[in-house]
């Protein structure tokens, strides 16, 4: 099984002390990076749920930079504390509330002063209060700022610091002075005691503001807050708490003398000297930050710039043209390197005075958000099932190739050569990828959208592999295929250069690509996409279309029908079917006789039809999304469809047998999960399907419905289910059940040798693996027929179970606490990868005279001996 | 070359400036021009067209520079190659001149008329030296042998093939044979007793002098009336046009037919041999039929691979061709009088001689070259102009993205002045692009609201040029209409906006009548598609 997919922006990264790696929270797991090079080289994994904190204890000498320790913390309420060097769990604690955000302030003041006595390490936490039941009310509040001794393991006593309505993420000065949190209009910032005990009083000041705000930033030296808010604005508070933390700081004494008339722009009674307002940004400021000698500070939103002030002046600086709004800026312990992450999954290395960047960390492209008439279409995920890429869109126009084998993006391919401002109305929108089985062809469609009716445009476009770069390159562009209206579904032969395009306007257009009658002479640049033929059914639209794996026939949707035609001659062949809604997803099962159609509606449908009979084999009344498939096999034998016309005469016991079958299925469904029956009657779920062309064996996602949803305990988080078919056969052989389904993709991957090398160990390589794409674009491939298939089922049965952890069943039942290694690090293999540093290797490794002295390199190496011990006596 | 080629850091882009392009243009299925095609295209045409009547008969010197002679209603007129200009005109003839050959020297002239008779001219004096009479009818084509320069061919409406000796006025030989006229023919280029006739009897006959029977050595039948037979350069295969076709004869063979060329679509006229001029590449210097007939095109056949390279279309029935041994001049005559003559650049080769001689001349030698030395400006700026080496590895500095007047007001999003700069312009594809980003940024209905009037008038006179342009329309006349919606005030209070909106409406009243005139087509045509379809 293979994981990939993951969110590389959910929360903020963070340098080793070294500078050289970067620890990026990729959902549940926190995977390291190297910033030379790029690419992942080590992964901590253990948490159950989405990693908000990941924190590097920071070096208290230059020698002890090569000490790699840090802490997690997650939802799943438990706070992790690793050397990722190793990489090794050391510590665990249970908080037991989902926490949101930590910050260890102890650990930046600790820098200076020597760690003879070890003084207890109390972090700061944002957490969930789940105790609070969720009340419709709005008073409830739910979020917490505790105050946690890691030491002991225990909350600090009667340490809630503050309630909020909803968690908000800490943040602290680099000092390690003071931390605080905004929430709607209000700043609040807590001064750090500086004798951290249990019950030390900590100190708390407000500042107010007009505007909601989104982020605040510490100056690291002095005693400076900046805040930015939605409409843009960036504030500057200076002298924060002169009143409130004077005490033990003798910096600011005549300060305090100050009459209350000299302080411009603070509002009320806030306690700060000045406050001043700086507004470039047109949109919310998501970033600010202060540079490490606190001269200059740092802003970005939404727009992708990000600005530069000078402190002093409040001149700017620019780095536009990022392309997506940013997240996070962190800055590391090289003060020439920084990351900056964005929201389209990309982490940028900065070059930090010049602001050049380095390297881009780029994960999956995340789903963007479309215009409301666009999504109704289809996901617009495609597969390549022989090299294992999916084709996503992205926001700026483009296709991103992402290989689900080796989790990392191919390429990215332009569809439509548009500047692509984030933030900006969509009004360009590509539609449709699709991919050909052989993965040489492309296609996409793009649609404009009309300004009051002015200027809508729909585009086909056909796209070439390159026979050396492996990158697509345009071949053919369409204008107005099927004039004004949409397309709906394009479809590529399976062997031969040939792809239909339906549209709903009424027509289908069967597309070939002159390179076939290429002749010797004539120059390759001649080659392009034609129309071969138009098609047509009683002017319905047509909704869905397909070919057969032979390509001998091709299946095209017209609203409620299903009409069957040979694209050669254009001929219609015969017409099946009446479905009760308009089918939106056709697929033939494989090799095999059967053809699966969806609909969608009110009356949502998924029926198996027959081929041979021309009748509906068997059918759910279920609602259908989506059909993807693949056909594993192109060299498959051409199955001639025999058209019998006698067997066209439905028989009328097929609403008997149907009923028989629903039966059986309802039946079949209570013994693998009991709480799925209820939800068939309940006929809002919808489908995903894909196909195997080996076994006549297709894989269907459903989306629950919302009304079950939330009474199910045992499927709570979980929307969706995967079911696996044999055609031939209305019971289901597999069903899994799945989390973020909507908008999620399946298909069937021919794995390839290298990627499955734990799977050969057990002497049946798998035919194929079935890839799971859910909403958020994380995936999952795995062995349908496989033994932790199996495994899977069963953990779904007893209800406990999760997806993930379904793959180390036994191992993890056994040694649940114990460190655990994903198995997707075997993967490790054919990513290129740098070699881990371990302390104790590294520290004497080197020439003689390069190495610091040896009663140093004994002291750091004797060091991290004796925390480790210290870690596991714990 | 390290210095030379300075490494560029791998500069990693994020976001990339994409210009405004407009649609594409869907490209022509013509098959692009071959290099030979285009070579015969590159002869720049030049009419002579002070001419009255029919040139039946046009013949290159020789010798250089290669002169011509057109044949033209009662008289013949020398043309300069160089300048397609008349030097010099023959005009003594009592009826219309049908023929006309130089010989081998280039210095006498012999031309043929319907009267019957031949006559000898000198070229430069322009004096006539001999009068041949013997046919009884109108001559049709009289040549001098290629390497003979005391007799002539000649051969008439008589049916008689006539071999004159031309310094005692005589006919050596009376040939009979052919039933019809005869029409053309042509010497031998390797044997000088040895020349083919064409008829209208449909044959081509070879005769020999030195043959005692004076019976035609060989006889092949075109299965047209021959209006047209020569040679080919090797001497052993002969061309004939007549009919539609070019038939291409191989004699040493016996008279086989090799190829019958018919891409003409009325009679072939006239041909004659060519060569390629070009000096390089693969069709160098390779021979061709030139090939002209009533239907007005030139073709150019290539009798090796049996295949036409080129097809050239004249506005007029064409009647003769003849092309210059050095390669450098094509002449065709037409029916009315004109002489589309084409030219090739000349290479400036003779200037080219000419400073080399002079640097020859002057033994001027070089100064020699200091040494570099960092004072010098000149040491800045060494080896900037050094080519790189066959294997150098180049690495290309990266594309600038052009960006023209309009796209950087559009990346400024001053979306109005973009949309004033480029209607300003004249490429109404980049207009029609600005106002397709405009309509995706939602931008352009509030640009044609902030339009002041002399802006609008540009954007109302653009509408009324390109609103009904089917390439367009969409977006054009939905624009129009919103223009008109929005600014309709300030039209009504300004007269050139009033000017603007009368032609649009003349415009789309033009366009209306159109689409009317195409549906009343479309109704005659529906039911006979019908009709067919139904089959």
């Amino acid at each position: 099984m293979i994981r990939g997919g993951r969110s590389y922006v959910l929360s903020p990264p963070a340098f080793s002390n070294d500078a050289k790696r970067l620890l990026v929270c990729t959902s549940n797991s926190v995977t390291i990076f190297s910033t030379a090079t790029g690419l992942p080289v080590a992964s901590l994994d253990g948490h159950a749920a989405l990693v908000t904190a990941v924190i590097v204890v920071p070096a208290s000498t230059p020698a002890s930079k090569i000490i790699c320790y840090c802490w997690t913390a997650s939802l799943d309420g438990i706070i992790r504390y690793w050397d990722f060097s190793v990489p090794e769990l050391i510590k665990i604690i249970n908080v037991n509330l989902p926490i949101i955000s930590m910050v260890i302030p102890t650990l930046l003041s600790q820098t200076a002063e020597t760690n003879e006595k070890s003084p207890k390490t109390f972090a700061y936490l944002s957490v969930e209060n789940t105790k609070e039941p969720e009340k419709e009310s709005s008073k409830a509040l739910r979020g917490q700022i505790k105050k946690f001794n890691l030491t002991n393991s225990r909350m600090a006593g009667g340490m809630t610091l503050t309630e909020t309505k909803q968690p908000e993420i800490i943040t602290v000065s680099s000092s390690g002075k003071y931390f605080g949190i905004r929430f709607k209009r209000k700043l609040q910032i807590w001064k750090v005691p500086t004798a951290e005990t249990e019950r030390a009083m900590v100190k708390k000041i407000t500042l107010h503001h007009t505007k909601n705000m989104n982020v605040l930033a510490f100056h690291p030296t002095q005693r400076i807050v900046a805040a930015g808010d939605v409409t843009g604005r960036i504030l500057i508070w200076r002298g924060f708490g002169d009143r409130t933390f004077a005490d033990g700081d003798g910096l600011v004494n005549g300060k305090l003398m100050n009459n209350e008339e000299e302080r411009p722009g603070v509002r009320g009674d806030d306690d700060a000297d000045s406050c001043t307002t700086w507004h470039w940004h047109s949109a919310e400021v998501n970033v600010l930050f202060f540079s490490s000698d606190g001269a200059y500070l740092y802003s970005g939103g939404k727009e992708g710039v990000l600005v530069v002030w000078q402190l002093d002046t409040g001149r700017k600086k620019f780095l536009p043209r990022i392309g997506s709004p940013l997240l996070w800026l962190t800055d590391s312990p090289d003060p020439s390197l920084s990351s900056i992450s964005c929201a389209d999954n990309q982490i940028h290395l900065l070059k930090m005075p010049s602001m050049e960047i380095l390297k881009s960390i780029s994960g999956i492209k995340l789903p963007c958000s479309f215009p409301e008439m666009c999504n109704g279409l289809q996901s617009g995920i495609a597969f390549d099932c022989n090299a294992g890429l999916v084709a996503l869109r992205t926001e700026n126009y483009c296709i991103q190739l992402y290989s689900l084998f080796d989790d990392r993006g191919v390429s990215e391919v332009v569809i439509c050569e548009r500047n692509h401002q984030p933030g900006d109305e969509v009004t360009v929108v590509v539609t449709l990828a699709v991919l050909s089985l052989d993965g040489s062809m492309m296609s996409t469609a793009e649609v404009k959208l009309p300004e009051e009716g002015l200027g809508g445009l729909v585009c086909l476009k056909f796209w070439a592999l390159g026979s050396q770069n492996k990158e697509f390159s345009l071949s053919t562009i369409i204008y107005e295929p099927h004039r004004d209206a949409g397309i709906s579904a394009i479809a590529f032969h399976p062997t031969r250069p040939m792809a239909v395009s339906s549209s709903n306007g009424g027509d289908f257009k069967v597309w070939v690509c002159n390179n076939g009658i290429q002749q010797m002479d004539q120059p390759l640049s001649n080659s392009g996409w034609t129309c071969h033929a138009v098609g047509s059914y009683k002017k319905k639209p047509m909704t869905a279309a397909t070919f057969s794996s032979d390509g001998s026939v091709l299946a095209v949707a017209a609203e409620t029908v299903i009409t069957l035609w040979d694209a050669d001659k254009n001929i219609l062949v015969a017409v099946i079917g009446e479905t009760l809604m308009p089918v939106v997803n056709l697929s033939f099962v494989g090799t095999s006789e059967y053809l699966v159609s969806a609909s969608r509606g009110s009356k949502p449908q998924l029926s198996i039809w027959s081929m041979s009979k021309l009748c509906v084999s068997w059918s759910y009344m279920l609602h259908v999304e989506v059909l993807g498939y693949t056909v594993t096999t192109a060299s498959t034998k051409p199955t001639s469809v025999v058209f019998n016309d006698a067997a066209m005469l439905k028989c009328n016991a097929y609403f008997l047998e149907l009923t028989l079958q629903f039966y059986s299925l309802h039946k079949s469904l209570k013994l693998q999960c009991p709480n799925l029956s209820n939800l068939i009657s309940a006929s809002a779920i919808s489908y995903s399907i894909a196909s195997a062309a080996d076994m006549s064996s297709f894989a269907a996602l459903a989306l629950l419905p919302e009304s079950s949803k939330c009474n199910e305990i045992s499927l709570k988080g979980r929307d969706g289910v995967i079911l696996l078919f044999n055609a031939s056969d209305p019971v289901p052989i597999f069903t899994w059940s799945v989390n973020k389904a909507k908008g999620g993709a399946l298909a069937f991957i021919q794995a390839n040798q290298s990627s499955i090398d734990e799977n050969e160990l057990d002497g049946k390589p798998p035919q194929s693996l079935l890839a799971y794409i859910n909403g958020d674009h994380e995936y999952l491939l795995f062995d349908p027929q496989g033994k932790e298939a199996k495994e899977h089922s069963a953990i779904r049965q007893e209800g406990l179970g999760d997806l993930e952890e379904a793959g180390k069943f036994g191992y993890a039942s056994i040694y649940g606490e114990l460190p655990q290694f994903d198995p997707k690090r075997k993967q490790a293999s054919w990513v290129p990868s740098a070699p881990l540093e371990r302390a104790w290797e590294t520290v004497f490794s080197g020439s003689s005279h390069n190495l610091p002295p040896l009663t140093k390199l004994c002291s750091v190496f004797l060091e991290s001996l004796l925390e480790k011990r210290t870690a596991n006596v714990d | 070359m390290a210095d030379l080629l300075v490494e560029q850091p791998q500069e990693i882009t994020i976001s990339k400036t994409f210009p405004t392009k407009p649609k594409l243009k869907p490209k022509s299925k013509a098959l692009s021009k071959t290099s030979e095609s285009k070579y015969w295209s590159s002869f720049k045409s030049h009419q002579i067209s002070n001419l009255i009547s029919s040139i039946p008969s046009i013949d290159f010197s020789p010798i250089s520079p290669h002169h011509f002679a057109a044949a033209n209603s009662a008289s013949l007129t020398l043309f300069s190659s160089n300048t397609l200009s008349p030097i010099s005109t023959f005009s003594s003839f009592s009826d219309v001149v049908t023929s006309c050959s130089f010989r081998c020297d280039g210095s006498l002239i012999a031309a043929s008329d319907l009267s019957g008779l031949i006559r000898v001219f000198d070229v430069k004096t322009r004096t006539p030296l001999r009068r041949l009479r013997s046919h009884a009818r109108p001559v049709r084509f009289v040549k001098y042998p290629s390497l003979d320069k005391l007799h002539l061919v000649s051969g008439g409406d008589d049916s008689v093939v006539k071999y004159w000796d031309v310094a005692g006025e005589s006919v050596v030989l009376d040939l009979y044979g052919h039933r019809d006229y005869v029409r053309c023919g042509d010497c031998s280029p390797i044997d000088g007793d040895m020349f083919v006739t064409g008829s209208y009897d449909h044959t081509v006959k070879m005769w020999d002098v030195r043959v005692d029977n004076k019976e035609s050595v060989i006889e092949v039948n075109h299965g047209n009336p021959v209006e047209d037979v020569i040679f080919l350069p090797s001497g052993g295969m002969v061309a004939t046009a007549g009919g539609n076709s070019v038939k291409i004869w191989d004699l040493i063979a016996g008279g086989k037919m090799v190829y019958s060329m018919e891409s003409h679509n009325k009679t072939v006229t006239s041909i004659c041999v060519g060569k390629l001029g070009k000096e390089s590449g693969e069709e160098a210097l390779q021979y061709r039929i030139f090939s002209v007939a009533l239907d007005g095109y030139m073709k150019v056949f290539d009798y090796a691979k049996m295949k036409v390279t080129h097809s050239m279309r004249f506005p007029a029935p064409l009647m003769s061709i003849g092309s210059s041994l050095d390669c450098m001049t094509r002449v065709i005559g037409s029916s009315n009088g004109i002489i589309f003559a084409g030219r090739r650049k000349a290479k400036e080769d003779v200037g080219e001689s000419k400073v080399g001689n002079f640097w020859a001349l002057g033994s001027v030698e070089e100064p020699q070259r200091r040494a570099l030395r960092p004072t010098y400006f000149r040491y800045f700026h060494r080896s900037q102009g050094e080519k790189p080496n066959e294997g150098d590895h180049l690495i290309m500095r990266q594309k600038k993205v052009k960006l023209a007047e309009h796209d950087k007001l559009l990346k400024k999003f001053r979306h109005k002045e973009a949309l004033v700069s480029v209607l300003g312009g004249k490429n109404t594809e980049n207009v029609v692009a600005v106002m397709e980003e405009l309509v995706a940024r939602r931008k352009l209905l509030k640009c044609v609201v902030n339009l002041d009037e002399e802006e609008l008038g540009l954007l109302l006179g653009f509408l009324h040029k390109h609103s009904t342009m089917p390439r367009h329309s969409a977006l054009l006349t939905g624009l129009t209409r919103k223009v008109l919606e929005m600014r309709a005030e300030d039209i009504r209070a300004s007269d050139a906006l009033k000017g603007h909106i009368r032609n649009l409406k003349r415009s789309v009243q033009e366009e209306i009548r159109i689409q009317h005139s195409l549906q009343e087509i479309q109704g005659v045509i529906s039911p006979l598609l019908r009709i067919a379809g139904r089959r």
